[in-house]
């Protein structure tokens, strides 16, 4: 795969969740990090996958006659995919009719994806919206998102990077030019948590971080909400001086509480999920976390 | 001048709740039992004795005479507003004099009568006898089945054939022909009040005399017009005289009050102008229950732009001291009390139209002859007290424009979300005038227009012949399958053209050319049946208090609405299901003739199959994985414009219509249920029988892969603004995407760019709890339901029973 395409899960329209306006998301498959609540398991693996959902399937055996590699094995009803045979070369996700084999990433080029995302323009304009490129990781693909913003740059299309910081700076510096906005994750302070947690230090984090806001540049944190990992008020605290810290004119940020829906991508890529018995939090306790924010000198919202 | 709003008054209004009688009426509503009344009936068999022999405009002015002085009224203790066309809370009447013997429960044994839809109502011996006398009174003497009757002289049985086969809709059973419909000329009736239209009839009469005339049919419908209005006068009166009595007899003084006020506001409208609110509501009400006993089948009168004609009243009664809660719980009373007239509707009008409700359809906002967008603070209270109503009747529309402020926008979104979506709808003001405009219309009279049903526009100063449906509702989908079987429908009649063995042709033009075809074959045919039943009506039918309060150029022609003049009427065609029919040829089109993966014996075969059998099953896939509308892939879209523009020029090709132009309007409420039934198994991958795509420019159920804006920009490259006056797209998103002021502000702007770039129509469905817990039970009918959550989103029908729950319950706990 050359520097110019890159493995893309979903291109989705009308997103109103991830930026100003109405935007287009572009969802990249690969992450450095591997955090244990995430809710987008297909974008973590930087490969193609194919992914079961046990509740479509009727059992056919098509799936089965079209793998050419045998990864595909009878089970109680229902058909499994035996993963250590699996190269995802999708033949069993064509020859399914129910829609219980799902393909998880497709080659595209930088031109290929911005030629998608550009047609809604006439819905950017009329909502101060644009592009938000997401993952997983896009800035793996520093290059071509830099390609498609500076298409979009041209044409006057809003831009906007949902990044975890876990990249070299370069990446930022590629990028930045024609970014407009940033979703920076700040999702734990304590170096040790944070590895424990993600699989990763935060230190080049909050270093990508201070570099970043050193430019005139549109920055919103965001903090996965999670009880029992980052909902403590000594937490809350040292992210609050850190972004303080920061010379932004603005200081915010945005909460996304943990949801378990992801679960059911767990499911179908056969691996396990730790959080999958997790509660959600009550309202009465993001709010509180919300407040502490608050009371430390934070814009703090709370993403629905 | 932009108008000027008062914000202080949004925000009262934003505070409004439904009053106390408001709240008695709606629990009332549903504590009652349908009830079909023979009480209407009694006094048309009655009238009709009496009146043998006379002239037929006569006749049917003093048939209605006969039911407005006698009819059996009742005052309820929560009424406001006065007057219905039963004593019943839900109550319906029949219409055997407009029908003819149309009810085939009567007949039977045990004396139960379908009511509508769902309801089976049981009905006393002594009621049925005057339902049975009615029947055989009026039996095969009505307009409609004198129609079939002039019909069968000139095509024996291939007109039933075509009804039968779901070519078309079965217009006469379903009481569309022979309708003649506009909103009534409610600004003059509030400015003049009745009496004023007495007074004119009767100098036209005297000038008419005086000047020679001949033709006594002119003097007949003045006297006609005369008769309806002076009884409609004492109908009103009879519930002045109904609330003294009552009054005398309470010993509450409120309620005396109550009374007394009724019959104060009763003595005096709909004979006078009305001078305050109430009494305009009032003088509507007595105007619309005239003619709903004219003809009960019929819809109620349409309100059109309530909140234009009814704007002085309300803000001289705020100005007045008057309390907006008044007002707004008088408001709340008519619209509730026209949203939830029911009728006997017959077999196959229930069938074609699913309904129970008299449609009506209530437009607010929209260009005015200064164009400048009309939106003003009774638009506000109208979509606010629809929101609390929570009914399912009346139609709500939004007109649309590039001057649309943004405050009635947002409004009319947060009524969605109230409603869980579809009101109010929302139509492009400008794609309607541009049309009319188009086809000879002047703007002063086009911009008045309003909703007729549910998206048809209609103009107040002309007739609307048939209604929404038009002279009839072309199945395309049921074309095609014609097509493919050299002429025979679903139920094997040679009901089409012998076009050739579709297995014969060799190229993808030869087998298009055989569709257009059967297209212009039927459609000459149904614009010839068109021309007999203008003929033939006026001679069985007549309807004096419409044709007066409708159109204000009756008066001046002294001619009832039913026998239809070039200068005042419209009349419309509905050609159908279009996508169906272009996803299908799409496939066809690069299956047999292009890429050759099937041949066409084989697709037949499989299409006859209905998909049974593991080789018809992967049949069934691959067309399925065709490129389909709504995805933005321009050759899908190309072939829907293709079908779109041959459909409407043929329709615009027949050079012998009653009257020019013809409107073609698609739409079509749940038809593609009832048009499904007349379609086998289709190339796009749906299954014999199942019912069609929804609206007019929706795309195939699950079939729209790209998201919500690809759908929006496929319907926008069609061009159906260019050759229909109205089409209906309908979006399906969850509760999810309007849960914060911002994003109201998001689906406003998406409805702005989508309707900026030409978009006719919109409707949103806001997906409920029921709707996600059907979509756990039927996953195939709902995989296109997108769940949106914060840097999340996922296929509902791909979670888990589990997550589904949790999604349930965060939608109950957002809605």
């Amino acid at each position: 795969m050359d520097n110019l395409t890159a493995l893309i899960t979903n291109i989705q329209g009308y997103s109103i969740h991830d930026g100003p306006g109405i935007r287009t998301v572009v969802f990249f498959k690969g992450c450095p990090l591997r955090c244990a609540w995430c809710a987008n398991p297909e974008n973590l693996a930087t490969n193609r996958e194919v992914g079961f959902i046990a509740k479509l399937c009727t059992g056919c055996g098509r799936c089965f006659t079209a793998c050419p590699h045998g990864a595909i094995v009878p089970g109680e009803g229902v058909y499994r995919i035996a993963r250590e045979k699996c190269v995802s070369c999708g033949a069993c996700v064509d020859a399914c009719y129910y829609g219980a084999l799902v393909r998880y990433g497709e080659p595209m080029s930088a031109d290929e994806i911005y030629d998608k995302v550009k047609k809604d323009k006439m819905f950017y304009d009329a909502s101060g919206g644009g592009v938000t490129v997401s993952g997983g990781e896009p800035l793996l693909y520093a290059d071509v998102v830099r390609c498609i913003f500076e298409d979009c740059r041209k044409e006057g299309i809003d831009t906007c990077v949902e990044t975890c910081g876990y990249v070299p700076v370069e990446s930022f510096d590629r990028v930045l030019p024609f970014t407009n906005h940033f979703y920076y994750d700040l999702k734990l302070m304590s170096e040790k948590s944070h590895k424990d947690h993600t699989g990763v230090a935060n230190a080049r984090i909050l270093d990508n971080a201070r570099y970043l806001a050193g430019f005139n540049v549109d920055i919103i944190f965001r903090l996965p909400l999670i009880s029992g990992v980052n909902d403590d008020e000594e937490n809350t605290r040292r992210t609050s001086a850190f972004i303080k810290r920061l010379d932004l004119p603005i200081r915010r940020i945005e909460l996304m509480p943990f949801h378990r829906i992801g679960s059911a991508k767990y499911d179908a890529l056969g691996i396990p999920y730790a959080y999958a018995e997790m509660e959600s939090m009550t309202a009465g306790e993001i709010e509180k976390v919300r407040d502490d924010y608050i009371a430390c000198g934070i814009a703090c919202t709370v993403s629905t | 001048m932009t108008r000027q709003v008062d914000d202080s008054l949004l925000k009262r209004i934003d505070a409004v709740t439904l009053s106390e009688a408001n709240l008695a009426w709606k629990n009332a509503m549903k504590a009652s039992p349908w009830k079909v009344f023979a009480d209407r009936e009694r006094w048309t068999t009655a009238s009709w004795k009496e009146t043998e022999g006379e002239d037929i405009q006569l006749r049917r002015a003093k048939l209605l005479e006969k039911i407005l002085d006698n009819l059996e009224i009742k005052i309820h203790p929560f009424d406001e507003i006065v007057g219905r066309p039963t004593p019943g809370v839900i109550g319906c009447a029949t219409a055997f004099d407009v029908c003819g013997d149309y009810i085939p429960g009567i007949w039977n044994d045990d004396g139960e009568i379908d009511a509508t839809l769902d309801v089976t109502v049981e009905i006393g011996k002594e009621d049925l006898d005057i339902l049975r006398s009615a029947a055989k009174m009026f039996g095969g003497k009505s307009a409609q089945e004198m129609c079939y009757k002039a019909f069968s002289e000139i095509c024996g049985d291939w007109y039933r054939n075509v009804e039968s086969a779901k070519l078309k809709d079965p217009s006469l059973d379903a009481m569309i022909t022979g309708q003649a419909t506009s909103t009534l000329s409610w600004a003059k009736i509030l400015r003049t009040g009745l009496r004023g239209y007495i007074k004119e009839c009767n100098a036209h009469i005297d000038a008419y005399i005086a000047g020679n005339g001949v033709d006594v049919n002119k003097v007949y419908f003045w006297r006609s017009a005369i008769i309806v209005l002076e009884a409609t006068i004492r109908h009103a009166k009879r519930y002045a005289a109904l609330a003294r009595s009552m009054a005398e007899k309470s010993s509450n003084q409120h309620e005396r009050l109550r009374l007394l006020e009724i019959a104060h506001v009763c003595e005096y409208v709909p004979e006078n102008p009305a001078r305050t609110f109430r009494e305009a509501l009032q003088s509507m009400q007595f105007c619309n229950l005239s003619k709903m006993l004219e003809n009960p089948i019929q819809n109620n009168c349409h309100w059109g732009r309530g909140d234009q004609y009814l704007y002085r009243y309300f803000m001289e009664d705020l100005k007045n001291g008057i309390p907006l809660e008044t007002l707004s719980s008088q408001l709340a009373d008519l619209i509730a009390r026209w949203g939830t007239q029911t009728f006997v509707s017959s077999a196959s009008g229930k069938e074609s139209h699913q309904i129970n409700f008299g449609i009506n359809n209530i437009m607010v906002g929209g260009l005015g002859q200064d164009q400048e967008d009309q939106s003003n603070e009774l638009s506000y209270l109208i979509l606010h007290l629809v929101s609390l109503l929570q009914l399912s009747a009346p139609t709500v529309g939004l007109r649309w424009n590039y001057k649309t402020p943004e405050w009635i926008m947002d409004k009319a979104i947060r009524t969605n979300m109230a409603t869980r979506g579809g009101i109010p709808l929302f139509e492009n003001d400008e794609v309607v005038i541009k049309n009319f405009v188009r086809d000879g219309i002047p703007f002063e009279e086009a911009v008045e227009w309003a909703g007729l049903g549910c998206v048809y526009p209609c103009i107040p100063t002309r007739a609307e012949h048939y209604g929404a449906e038009g002279i009839a509702a072309i199945n395309l989908a049921a074309l095609l399958h014609l097509t493919l079987h050299n002429g025979r429908d679903v139920n094997g009649s040679l009901t089409g053209l012998e076009t050739g063995d579709p297995r014969e042709f060799s190229n993808f033009e030869e087998l298009y050319g055989a569709f257009l075809a059967q297209h212009k074959h039927l459609v000459y045919r149904v614009f010839r049946f068109g021309n007999i039943a203008i003929k033939e009506q006026p001679k069985y039918y007549r309807t004096p208090l419409l044709s007066i309060l409708g159109i204000e150029a009756s008066m001046e022609l002294g001619q009832d609405l039913v026998i239809p003049h070039p200068d005042f009427s419209l009349f419309g065609i509905s050609d159908r299901a279009i996508i169906d029919a272009a996803d299908s040829l799409t496939a066809i089109k690069n299956l047999v003739f292009e890429n050759r993966k099937l041949t066409m014996d084989e697709l037949i075969s499989a299409l006859d199959n209905n998909f049974a059998g593991e080789r018809e099953e992967e049949i069934r896939q691959i067309c399925l994985a065709q490129p389909k509308y709504g995805n933005d892939i321009q050759e899908a879209d190309a072939m829907v414009k293709r079908v779109s523009d041959d459909s409407a020029a043929i329709i615009k090709s027949y050079d012998n219509a009653p009257f020019r132009p013809y409107m073609i309007a698609r739409e079509g409420l749940a038809w593609h249920y009832f048009g499904g039934l007349g379609v086998g198994a289709l190339s796009n991958g749906r299954k014999a029988f199942e019912a069609l795509n929804d609206g007019s420019m929706s795309p195939m159920r699950t079939a729209d892969k790209n998201g919500p804006t690809a759908v929006l920009r496929s319907a926008i490259s069609i061009g159906f603004d260019e050759v229909s006056y109205a089409s209906v797209l309908n979006q399906k998103f969850s509760s999810a995407i309007l849960r914060s002021d911002e994003n109201i502000g998001k689906l406003i702007a998406y409805t702005n760019a989508y309707m900026g770039e030409g978009g006719s129509h919109i409707q949103y469905n806001i997906v409920d709890t029921a709707q996600l817990k059907d979509a756990q039970i039927n996953p195939k009918d709902h995989s296109d339901l997108i769940v949106r959550i914060g840097g999340f989103s996922a296929y509902f029908t791909q979670l888990s029973d589990s997550i589904q729950n949790d999604v349930i319950y965060r939608s109950e706990f957002d809605l």
